[in-house]
C-alpha cells in the first residue's frame, strides 16, 4: 500500500454511488451508513497515501502513467495517469476532511428528508469527481472530473425541485459554469494544439522551453482562466454561486465553499507555470481577484439571508485566493484554500445546524439571540466567524495575512489597499452575521421559542471542524509542519521549482495592519449592531438609498444579464427562428417538396399504362445505345 | 461444320421477329411469344459461341439452360397474369389493359 492505491480514493466513493443510486431506496436507513463508509475509508487511504509521499523525500510525480485510454497510431497516443504532488496532497486533505464531516453532518440534517439515500449517492458522486480531478495527470481526465462534479453541484442544488426556485437556481448554476467551461475546453484544446500532449506536466516543460509563441500562450491560458472563473465564481460569472445555496446546507458546505468552488483555483495553482510564461496573465488574474473580493465584499453587507451572506464571503475569499496566485504563490493561495475549506464549512453546517433547528429559518430578520439556546452551534460559529474575519491566532488569519505580504511584494501598496478594504467589510458582515443570529434579543419571538441545540450526529462535524479553524493556520510554521512530519511549513511544502521553498517568518507590520484591518470591521459592526439592533444600520441604509438599493440589488448584476439574455440573445433568436421558419422550412423544406410535386405532376401524362409503348420504349432505348455505342468506338 | 456466321445471322433474325412480334401483335400471348423467340436466339448466340470459340469448356452451355430455367419461371408468372386479365375484361388485347398509370 503506498501512493500507487491513490486512486482507490476516488474508486470506492464511485463505486458506493452506483451501490446506493441502484439499491439505496431498499436498503434501511437509505445506506447513508455506506456513504459515511465509502468517505471515512478514503479520508484512512489518505493517510495512507500521504505517509508514502512523505516516507519518500522528493516523491512528486507520476504514480500512475501508463493506462493506455485511446491510441490512434503514432500521432494521438492518449495515456490517462495519476499525479500526486503537495498540491494534491492539499487538496486530498481539505476534501476526504470536509466530506467525511459533510456525510456526518447529512445524517442529521437530512433526516426524513424525501430521496434521503440519493442524496447520499450523489455526494459519493462528488466526492469521487472531486478526488479524481485533483489527482488527474492530464488535462482531458480534469475536464471530465470538472464537469462531473458540475453535474454533481447541479443535481444537489435542484435537489429540492419540487421548488421553482431550486431547479431555476440549478440551471442557473450550470449554464453559468458551463459559459466558463466552455472557455476551458477550448484552452485545453489550443495548449494540445501547440504541445500536442494533454499531460499537464509536459504542457509545462514544453511551455518552458518556449515551444509556445507569447500570444498564442496567453488566449490559451484566458480561455483556461475562463473556466477557472467559470468554476470558482468569479466577477462576473458570481451569479450562480449565491443562488445555489437553493440546494441543502450540508451541500453548500461541501461543494459550495469548500471543495468544488476551488476547483478554478487549484487549477490555476496547478497550471501557474504556464500563467507565469504567458506576460499579463498573472495580472488578469490579480485584477480578477481583487474586483471580485471587492465587489462581492460590498454586496454581502447589505443581504438579510444567513446563507447569501456567506455565499459571497465564499466569493470574495475565493477572489483572495487568486490574488494570492496572481502574486505567483501557489503555497500562499493553496493555504487559504484549506484553511477557508475548513472554516467556511463550519461556517456553512453552523448556519445548517441553525437552520434545522428554526424549521428553515435563514432570515436574519427572524433570528437573534440564538447563543444559549444553541451553545455548541453558537461558540463553533464564533470561531468560525473570528476565523473569517481574520483575527489572530485563529486559521484565516495566518492564510490572509500571507496573501497581504505576497500581493505586496509582487503588485504594489495599492492593490494591498483594495484588497484590505473588503478584508474590512469580510469582518463587517461576519460580525453583523453572528450579532443578529446569536446575540442580542431575538427579532421573532415564536421562531426562538422552537429553537433547540441540535444533536451529536450535527454538533460533532461542527465541532472537528472549529477545531481546525483554530489550528489549521499553524501549518505555515517551520517547526509544525517539521513536527507533523512535512519538509517544513505550507511554503516549504508547495512552491514552483524555479523558485524554490521558502521559509515562512512572522512580520509583525502586516500581522498588525491585518489585525487593523479585521479589528475595524469587527468593531465598527459590533457598534453598529450590537444587542442585535437595527436602529443604526436601517437609519444608515434610509439616509444613503441609492448605495443600499444598488448593494441589496447586488449591483444589479443579474438584472443586466436578465436584460441582456431578454433584448440581446431573445432579439437574436427571433431573427435565427425567422429565419429557420421562412427561409429554411417554407423556402428550403417545403420549397424543394413543392418543385417535385408540380414536375411529377406534369411529368405523369408521360405514362400511357400501353404495353405497346413501353415495349417501344424500351426497343429505341435500346437502338439508341447500339448507336452510341458504335459511334464511340469509332 | 457449319460456319459461325450462318448461325450467328440465324440468331439475329430470330432475334429480329422476335423484336417485331413484341411491337406489332397486341395479342398478350403472342407477345409473350416473341419474347420467348428473343431469348432463345440470345440462347443461340451463347453456345455458337462456346461451341466455336472454347470448344473444351461447356460455359455457353451453361448460360443457355440458365436462360431456359428463367425463360420457364417467366412465362409461367406471365401466363398467370394474362388468365387473370382474360377471366377480369374477357380478353388479351394489351391495347384493352391499358390502366397501369396515374
Amino acid at each position: 500500500m503506498g501512493a500507487e492505491e491513490a486512486w482507490l480514493l476516488a474508486a470506492i466513493p464511485a463505486g458506493v454511488f452506483f451501490v446506493l443510486a441502484i439499491f439505496g431506496r431498499a436498503l434501511p436507513r437509505g445506506g447513508d451508513y455506506l456513504g459515511v463508509a465509502a468517505i471515512l475509508s478514503s479520508f484512512v487511504l489518505f493517510f495512507v497515501v500521504l505517509a508514502d509521499f512523505l516516507d519518500t523525500p522528493g516523491k512528486i510525480g507520476p504514480v500512475i502513467n501508463d493506462v493506455e485510454w485511446s491510441n490512434i497510431g503514432e500521432s494521438f497516443d492518449l495515456r490517462m495517469g495519476i499525479y500526486i504532488d503537495p498540491i494534491t496532497i492539499t487538496m486530498f486533505a481539505v476534501i476526504t476532511t470536509v466530506a467525511l464531516m459533510v456525510n456526518i453532518f447529512s445524517i442529521g440534517y437530512m433526516k426524513g428528508e424525501p430521496r434521503y439515500y440519493w442524496f447520499f449517492a450523489v455526494l459519493q458522486l462528488f466526492a469521487a469527481s472531486m478526488l479524481m480531478l485533483v489527482m488527474a495527470d492530464n488535462l482531458l481526465l480534469v475536464y471530465i472530473s470538472w464537469e462531473l462534479v458540475g453535474v454533481c453541484s447541479f443535481l444537489l442544488i435542484g435537489f429540492y425541485w419540487e421548488k421553482r426556485s431550486a431547479t431555476e437556481a440549478a440551471k442557473k448554476a450550470f449554464v453559468t459554469t458551463r459559459v466558463g467551461d466552455v472557455g476551458l475546453l477550448i484552452g485545453i484544446i489550443m495548449l494540445w494544439k501547440a504541445t500536442g500532449t494533454f499531460n499537464i506536466q509536459e504542457i509545462i516543460h514544453l511551455v518552458e522551453e518556449g515551444h509556445v509563441g507569447q500570444t498564442y500562450l496567453f488566449a490559451a491560458v484566458a480561455f483556461v482562466f475562463l473556466g477557472c472563473m467559470g468554476k470558482s465564481a468569479q466577477v462576473p460569472f458570481h451569479v450562480w454561486l449565491p443562488d445555489a445555496m437553493e440546494g441543502p446546507t450540508p451541500v453548500s458546505a461541501l461543494i459550495h465553499a469548500a471543495t468544488m468552488v476551488v476547483a478554478g483555483v487549484y487549477l490555476t495553482a496547478r497550471l501557474l507555470p504556464i500563467f507565469e510564461y504567458a506576460d499579463g496573465a498573472l495580472l488578469m488574474v490579480t485584477i480578477v481577484g481583487l474586483i471580485t473580493a471587492l465587489l462581492t465584499g460590498f454586496i454581502a453587507l447589505a443581504q438579510t439571508d444567513i446563507k447569501k451572506v456567506l455565499a459571497y464571503s465564499t466569493v470574495g475569499q475565493l477572489g483572495f485566493m487568486f490574488v494570492a496566485l496572481g502574486a505567483g504563490q501557489p503555497a500562499v493561495a493553496m493555504f487559504h484554500l484549506m484553511t477557508h475549506a475548513f472554516f467556511k464549512a463550519l461556517l456553512f453546517l453552523g448556519s445548517g445546524s441553525v437552520i434545522h433547528a428554526t424549521h428553515h429559518n435563514q432570515e436574519m430578520d427572524k433570528l437573534g439571540g440564538l447563543w444559549k439556546k444553541m451553545p455548541i452551534t453558537g461558540t463553533t460559529f464564533f470561531i468560525g466567524s473570528l476565523a473569517l474575519a481574520g483575527i489572530p491566532p485563529l486559521a484565516g488569519f495566518w492564510s490572509k495575512d500571507e496573501i497581504f505580504v505576497v500581493l505586496n511584494e509582487e503588485w504594489g501598496i495599492w492593490a494591498v489597499a483594495l484588497l484590505g478594504l473588503s478584508a474590512v467589510m469580510t469582518a463587517f458582515y461576519t460580525t453583523r452575521l453572528f450579532i443578529r443570529t446569536f446575540m442580542g434579543k431575538p427579532m421573532d419571538q415564536h421562531v426562538h421559542d422552537h429553537t433547540h441545540e441540535s444533536g451529536l450526529v450535527m454538533t460533532g462535524p461542527l465541532m472537528f471542524l472549529a477545531f481546525l479553524a483554530v489550528t489549521a493556520g499553524f501549518v505555515v510554521f517551520h517547526g509544525v509542519g517539521k513536527g507533523l512530519g512535512f519538509p517544513g511549513g505550507m511554503t516549504e511544502f508547495i512552491f514552483l521549482p524555479h523558485h524554490g521553498p521558502h521559509k515562512y517568518h512572522f512580520d509583525a507590520a502586516w500581522a498588525l495592519a491585518s489585525v487593523v484591518m479585521g479589528g475595524t470591521g469587527l468593531l465598527a459592526a459590533g457598534w453598529m449592531y450590537w444587542g442585535n439592533s437595527t436602529a443604526k444600520s436601517t437609519q444608515l441604509a434610509e439616509s444613503q438609498p441609492g448605495i443600499y438599493d444598488l448593494l441589496r440589488n447586488k449591483f444589479y448584476f443579474d438584472e443586466l444579464y436578465q436584460a441582456a439574455i431578454d433584448r440581446g440573445m431573445l432579439g437574436f433568436s427571433y431573427v435565427v427562428s425567422w429565419f429557420d421558419r421562412y427561409v429554411v422550412n417554407d423556402t428550403g423544406v417545403d420549397g424543394s417538396a413543392q418543385v417535385t410535386g408540380f414536375s411529377g405532376g406534369v411529368l405523369k401524362y408521360l405514362q400511357t399504362g400501353r404495353l405497346p409503348n413501353y415495349a417501344m420504349a424500351v426497343a429505341m432505348g435500346v437502338l439508341a445505345l447500339a448507336v452510341v455505342g458504335l459511334v464511340v468506338r469509332g | 461444320m457449319v460456319p459461325l456466321e450462318n448461325l450467328l445471322v440465324l440468331s439475329a433474325i430470330m432475334f429480329s421477329l422476335g423484336v417485331y412480334g413484341v411491337l406489332a401483335r397486341r395479342n398478350a400471348v403472342l407477345i409473350l411469344m416473341s419474347v420467348e423467340l428473343m431469348l432463345n436466339a440470345v440462347s443461340l448466340n451463347f453456345v455458337a459461341f462456346a461451341a466455336y470459340l472454347d470448344p473444351d469448356k461447356v460455359l455457353g452451355a451453361v448460360f443457355a439452360v440458365f436462360i431456359i430455367t428463367v425463360a420457364a419461371a417467366e412465362v409461367g408468372l406471365a401466363l398467370a397474369i394474362v388468365i387473370r386479365l382474360f377471366r377480369n375484361r374477357a380478353t388479351s388485347n394489351v391495347d384493352e389493359a391499358a390502366i397501369m398509370k396515374w
